[in-house]
């Protein structure tokens, strides 16, 4: 089974201790009722759903009961990082694209 | 009509969860012995701990320093404080004594943001020790329970046969897990199944 690193408990721990809370980084709209219905809907039920690195919560259901964020690549369910609610991803799509390239380039020369 | 509990005191009255199977026994070896350690007062505890007027105050009532690092445990005598989350503990004290731990607690901490939550008679301490502890330990929990890996005073909260526990290993190698009441019977029915060929005996 997969080991994901809690950043709380700072151990990593066993999958069927967490569960899957969705998509990370959404930022609720400072003021609602100032927003159009589109863009309401769309921060209520409009999630994206990448193919690759994607940004998402998890929480630790049966350790410490807290949230966290994990940066998974959906297509092979590899988990580059976690981290703390609050701080953002040191890994990205774009970051790994620019390593791809240095990767590529260092192999071609 | 003459009351049927003039005569009986409150103590008499308390049911601890697992108490239906005090006297369950199906083997003279033991190679799995529980014991529950009824009536233990716990008291949930949150705070800030960057907070040193928090951290002191706990330490002045509890006579121990709060653990704050992940996965850990402080021991005072028959009181114990588990670490559960950055900003969340557990107490578990004698018997009895919840009510006058909370109010001391309250009275050290002043009118800080705290919280204290009297959990006692939603969950129970439970010991499990003997010679196939390390085999119902692996089939049990998904926990890597091996002395290099859960070392005395290490404090884990994880599943144990898929419902929610919090396991402490001892300085004696035996295992205390904090289950739920709701939970209890579900957890004997699995510890009498899985603890069939050591041999059960409830001391």
């Amino acid at each position: 089974m997969h080991h994901i690193y809690c950043p709380y408990c700072e151990e990593a721990r066993e999958e069927e201790e967490y569960s899957y809370t969705g998509e990370a980084h959404i930022e609720r709209p400072k003021d609602p009722a100032a927003i159009t219905d589109e863009a309401w809907g769309d921060y209520l039920f409009f999630r994206s759903n990448p193919r690759g690195i994607h940004h998402e919560m998890w929480y630790h259901a049966s350790g410490c009961r807290r949230y966290f964020n994990v940066t998974r690549n959906t297509q092979s369910y590899e988990i580059h990082e976690t981290y703390k609610m609050g701080k953002l991803p040191t890994i990205t799509a774009k970051t790994i694209a620019a390593d791809t390239l240095v990767a590529q380039q260092g192999d071609a020369s | 009509m003459t009351s049927l509990s003039t005569n009986v005191s409150a103590g008499d009255m308390m049911e601890s969860p697992l108490h239906h199977h005090a006297d369950h026994t199906n083997a003279s070896a033991g190679g799995i012995v529980m014991a529950e350690d009824k009536f233990r007062g716990h008291l949930n505890l949150r705070g800030n701990p960057e907070d040193n007027a928090f951290t002191s105050a706990v330490e002045s009532v509890l006579g121990v320093a709060l653990p704050l690092k992940a996965n850990t445990s402080a021991r005072n005598g028959d009181s114990v404080v588990y670490w559960l989350c950055p900003n969340e503990w557990l107490l578990i004290v004698a018997s009895g004594t919840q009510g006058q731990v909370e109010g001391d607690l309250r009275l050290a901490m002043g009118d800080q943001h705290i919280a204290i939550t009297d959990v006692s008679s939603g969950q129970t301490l439970v010991n499990l020790s003997g010679s196939g502890l390390a085999q119902l330990l692996q089939k049990s929990t998904v926990y890597d329970c091996h002395a290099s890996n859960f070392p005395a005073g290490k404090v884990v909260q994880t599943t144990f046969a898929k419902t929610g526990t919090t396991m402490c290993k001892l300085e004696d190698g035996s295992m205390d897990l904090v289950i739920r009441r709701s939970f209890s019977d579900y957890f004997f029915l699995w510890l009498q199944d899985a603890s069939e060929e050591y041999g059960l005996r409830v001391a």
